[in-house]
C-alpha cells in the first residue's frame, strides 16, 4: 500500500466513511467532522498506523493533506 | 474455487475483502468467518471487516456482536473507535437486546470525550445499553454541588468522577502531612455526600495515578510529608471512606499495570488535556464498565474448569498419575500456580466446577492421590466427568446449581471446545487460554467479570453452599415426595430487620436477582436506606440454614404500609434455594408482622420480566386473589381475616431484632 493509500484508510476509519477521497489542498473543513477532538483522534491513528511520533507542536500545525503526506513520506523513507 | 490448506487467516482475509469489493457479500462473510474459527482471538481488523459486511447485508444485529468483539481483540484505541461509530450509526445504542439499561454521567478534571465514546462500546461487551453524558469540561465539581446541574437532570445511575493526580491541592512537600491528607480526602467525600444528597445515582471515583515523574525519587515513600507519599495516603484513605456507598476506580493500580509513562503521554496532556493517554482508554473502559455491571449484578458466579492440559499438563487417562506435569519443574510449576490463583478466586466467593472429557474415576485420581495438587475435589461444587459434550455438561452444571448459562465462566486449552461453547451456548463466556501454562494464572487474572461490588460472609462460603445444594439435588432424587425432602432437611430460617451489617449482601441480591423476583426494583444503597428510615416500613431478610449447609442471607421483602393495607415494594430470593418452600415461610412472617400492625390486606405486585416466568403464579398459590392486569404488572391480593393465617410446617422460624 502507498502512503497515500495507508493515509486514506486511516482517514475513512477515523470519519467512518468508506468512499472517503483524499486530494492534497483538502483541510479540516472539507471533511465533515474533523472537529478538535477528531483531530487528536486522527493524529493518534496516524501515529498507530505508521508508527511515528509528531513532536508536541507538529500535532496541530499541518496546513493541509498535501502537507502531512509529505511529512510522512519524510519520515517512512528508508 | 481452490482454497489451500495452508491458508492462514491473513489470506482469508484478503479473499474475503476481494469479495466484498466485488459485492458477495454472503461468501465475503463465509470467507471472515472461516478466517475468524481458526484465530483466538480474532483480530480487530477481522471484526471490523465482518461487522461492515453484515452492515451491508443489512444484518444489524450480528454486525453489532462483530463490532463488540473488536474488544476482546486488545486494547487498540483507533479500532475501539472505528467499532463506536460503526454501533452507533447502526443502532444509536438503542434495541440491541441488552441485560441491562442504565445512564451514566461521566465529571471529569481532564478531557473525557474519548471515555465517553468507547464507555457504551464496553459495557455492551458486558450486556449493558448504555448512555453515557459528559459534564462540560473540569466543571465536575460545580455539577455536583449545584442540586439543579444538567448533570442530575439527567438522573444518572453512575456518576464517574473522572478526575487525576493534577487536581490535589497538595503541596510537594508538607510540614503537616497528616491534616494535608485529611483536608485532601474530605474534598472529595464532600462531593459523594453532595451527590447522595442530589441523585440517586451511585458515586464511582477514580483514585489517583500517581506521576512517573518523582523529585524525591526513593525518598518520597520514606518522608511522608512528600506529595508522592501524601498522594498514596489520600488512595489509602478514600478507599476506607468509599466502604460500600461508593465504587473506587483503582486508576493507580491500572496505571502500574500499563506503566505510568504509557499512562500518560505528556504531548496529548498538553495539546488537549488527555490525562490518560488514547491508548490506555481501552482497558480503562473496560474496567470501569466491569466496576458498573458489578453494581447491576452482571458478575458472572462459576468458572468450570477442564482438566486436562489446563489444570495439569498431560492427559490422566493416558499418562497416569506419575505422567502427568504438576510441580517439580518449571512447567508443572506453572499449573501449580494456575491452581493456587483458582483457589484465590474461590476465596473470594467464585464457585468452582470440573468439566472433562474422562473417566470419571481417572478424572478424581489426581485430586484424590497427587500431592502436588492444590485444588482439592472439595473445592468443586459439582465435578462432572463423561464423554458427553462440553456444552451438554455446562448445561447440566448450570441445571445443577440453579443457575443461568449466563452466569457461568468456561475455561480450556482446546480451542476447538472454545469455539464450540461461543457457536452453541453465547451466554457463556469463554476464557481460551494461551499455549503456554506460563502465562495461564494471567490471563484468567485478566478476565473482569469476577469483579464485585462487595465481599461478604456469604461470598467466601458460597462454593459449600453450592455443593450442599447439589447434595440436595440428589436426596431429591430419592425422597419420595418434596414434602418429604423438606421434612428431612431441617430446615430454620433466621428472620431480621435489615441492618448496616446485612445491608450491602441485601442490596447485591436486589441487584442481581432475575428468577425469584417479583418487581424486579433495582434499588440501590441509597433507596434501601431510604426504606430502613421510613416507619411505614417493613423490611426483612431471611438466612436459612438446614442439615447440609448455612445459605446465609437469601431472601428479603420490603413492603409499605398504608393504613389498612401493606404492599409489597420489593420480594426477592436467591435462586440457590428455590424448591425449598421458603416463600410461605417469608408470607408466614409478614403475614403475623401485618396483623400486629392491624393490617387487613396485603397486596402483591407481579411485574413480568424475561426472567421471572418462574414466579408468575406465586401469588396465586399463596392463596391471594387476582385483581385487574395493568400494562402487564398483575397486582394480587391476600384478605387477612378472610383466608387466615399463612403457615409453613416444614421451616422453622427464628426472630433476630423485632
Amino acid at each position: 500500500m502507498s502512503i497515500h493509500q495507508q493515509l486514506e484508510q486511516v482517514f475513512r476509519d477515523v470519519f467512518n466513511d468508506d468512499s472517503l477521497v483524499l486530494r492534497d489542498q483538502m483541510t479540516s473543513l472539507d471533511i465533515a467532522g474533523w472537529d478538535s477532538m477528531a483531530h487528536i483522534n486522527l493524529m493518534f491513528s496516524l501515529e498507530a498506523a505508521f508508527g511515528i511520533q509528531f513532536k508536541g507542536n507538529e500535532l496541530a500545525e499541518f496546513k493541509d493533506i498535501g502537507e502531512l503526506e509529505k511529512y510522512l513520506e519524510q519520515k517512512s523513507a528508508p | 474455487m481452490n482454497p489451500s490448506q495452508n491458508s492462514g487467516p491473513g489470506s482469508a482475509i484478503e479473499r474475503g475483502n476481494y469479495l466484498r469489493k466485488s459485492g458477495d457479500l454472503a461468501r465475503a462473510v463465509d470467507a471472515y468467518l472461516a478466517a475468524a474459527a481458526r484465530s483466538e482471538p480474532v483480530p480487530a481488523s477481522l471484526c471490523l471487516a465482518l461487522a461492515r459486511t453484515y452492515l451491508l447485508l443489512d444484518d444489524i444485529a450480528s454486525a453489532v456482536r462483530w463490532a463488540v468483539r473488536v474488544t476482546d481483540a486488545g486494547d487498540d484505541f483507533p479500532a475501539w473507535m472505528t467499532a463506536v461509530a460503526l454501533v452507533q450509526n447502526a443502532t444509536r445504542w438503542k434495541n440491541v437486546d441488552p441485560r441491562r439499561r442504565s445512564r451514566v454521567a461521566i465529571a471529569g478534571s481532564f478531557t473525557t470525550t474519548q471515555l465517553q465514546a468507547i464507555l457504551p462500546l464496553a459495557a455492551l461487551r458486558l450486556g449493558i445499553e448504555l448512555e453515557v453524558t459528559e459534564a462540560p469540561y473540569g466543571q465536575y465539581r460545580q455539577e455536583l454541588l449545584n442540586p439543579a446541574s444538567a448533570l442530575y437532570r439527567n438522573r444518572p445511575d453512575f456518576i464517574i468522577l473522572a478526575v487525576h493526580e493534577g487536581e490535589f491541592a497538595l503541596p510537594s512537600v508538607s510540614a503537616n502531612p497528616e491534616r494535608e491528607v485529611a483536608t485532601e480526602i474530605s474534598r472529595w467525600t464532600s462531593l459523594w455526600d453532595a451527590a447522595a444528597l442530589h441523585s440517586a445515582g451511585r458515586v464511582v471515583q477514580f483514585n489517583f495515578a500517581l506521576p512517573a515523574e518523582q523529585p524525591f525519587g526513593h525518598l518520597g515513600v520514606r518522608m511522608p510529608g512528600t506529595r508522592y507519599a501524601m498522594a498514596q495516603a489520600v488512595n489509602a484513605g478514600l478507599g476506607s471512606a468509599a466502604g460500600t456507598r461508593v465504587d473506587i476506580l483503582d486508576c493507580e493500580r491500572l496505571s502500574a499495570l500499563v506503566g505510568k509513562e504509557r499512562w500518560l503521554d505528556p504531548r496529548y496532556w498538553h495539546l488537549s488535556k488527555q490525562a490518560v493517554s488514547l491508548q490506555v482508554l481501552p482497558l480503562m473502559a473496560r474496567h470501569l464498565a466491569a466496576v458498573i455491571a458489578a453494581d447491576l449484578g452482571l458478575s458472572r458466579k462459576c468458572l468450570v474448569l477442564d482438566l486436562d492440559n489446563t489444570l495439569w499438563g498431560g492427559v490422566i487417562g493416558e499418562d497416569g498419575l506419575a505422567g502427568i506435569k504438576l510441580g517439580g519443574d518449571a512447567t508443572g510449576e506453572s499449573f501449580v500456580a494456575f491452581q493456587e490463583y483458582i483457589l484465590r478466586l474461590k476465596h473470594k466467593g467464585v464457585i468452582l466446577a470440573a468439566c472433562s472429557k474422562n473417566n470419571e474415576v481417572d478424572a478424581r485420581e489426581p485430586f484424590e492421590s497427587h500431592p502436588d495438587m492444590k485444588l482439592k475435589l472439595d473445592d468443586f461444587a459439582v465435578f462432572v466427568a463423561n464423554w458427553d459434550t462440553k456444552p451438554d455438561n455446562l448445561v447440566r452444571i448450570a441445571g445443577i446449581l440453579n443457575i443461568g448459562l449466563d452466569a457461568l465462566v468456561f475455561v480450556d486449552d482446546n480451542p476447538v471446545e472454545c469455539a464450540a461453547v461461543r457457536r452453541e451456548l453465547p451466554q457463556v463466556d469463554v476464557i481460551a487460554l494461551p499455549e503456554d501454562p506460563a502465562y495461564y494464572a494471567r490471563s484468567l487474572s485478566r478476565y473482569l467479570l469476577f469483579e464485585t461490588a462487595s465481599f461478604t460472609g456469604e461470598d467466601a462460603q458460597r462454593t459449600a453452599q453450592y455443593r450442599a445444594r447439589a447434595e440436595v439435588a440428589s436426596l431429591e432424587k430419592s425422597a419420595r415426595s418434596l414434602e418429604e425432602l423438606w421434612a428431612s432437611l431441617d430446615m430454620v430460617a433466621t428472620i431480621a430487620p435489615f441492618d448496616e451489617v446485612n445491608l450491602p449482601r441485601i442490596v447485591q441480591l436486589i441487584g442481581k436477582t432475575n428468577q425469584f423476583n417479583l418487581t424486579t426494583r433495582r434499588h440501590g444503597l441509597p433507596q434501601v436506606e431510604a426504606f430502613t428510615r421510613n416507619p411505614d416500613c417493613i423490611h426483612f431478610s431471611l438466612r436459612l440454614r438446614d442439615r447440609f449447609a448455612d445459605h446465609g442471607l437469601v431472601g428479603l421483602i420490603i413492603a409499605v404500609q398504608q393504613r389498612q393495607i401493606i404492599e409489597i415494594d420489593t420480594w426477592l430470593m436467591s435462586c440457590r434455594v428455590i424448591g425449598r418452600s421458603v416463600e410461605k415461610t417469608m408470607l408466614e412472617y409478614l403475614y403475623s408482622h401485618a396483623t400486629r400492625r392491624g393490617v387487613t390486606v396485603i397486596r402483591g405486585l407481579y411485574i413480568p420480566t424475561a426472567k421471572n416466568q418462574l414466579v408468575k403464579e406465586i401469588y396465586g398459590e399463596m392463596g391471594f386473589t387476582r385483581l385487574e392486569e395493568n400494562s402487564g404488572a398483575q397486582a394480587w391480593e391476600y384478605d387477612l381475616a378472610g383466608v387466615g393465617p399463612i403457615k409453613n410446617h416444614y421451616i422453622q422460624i427464628k426472630t433476630i431484632g423485632d
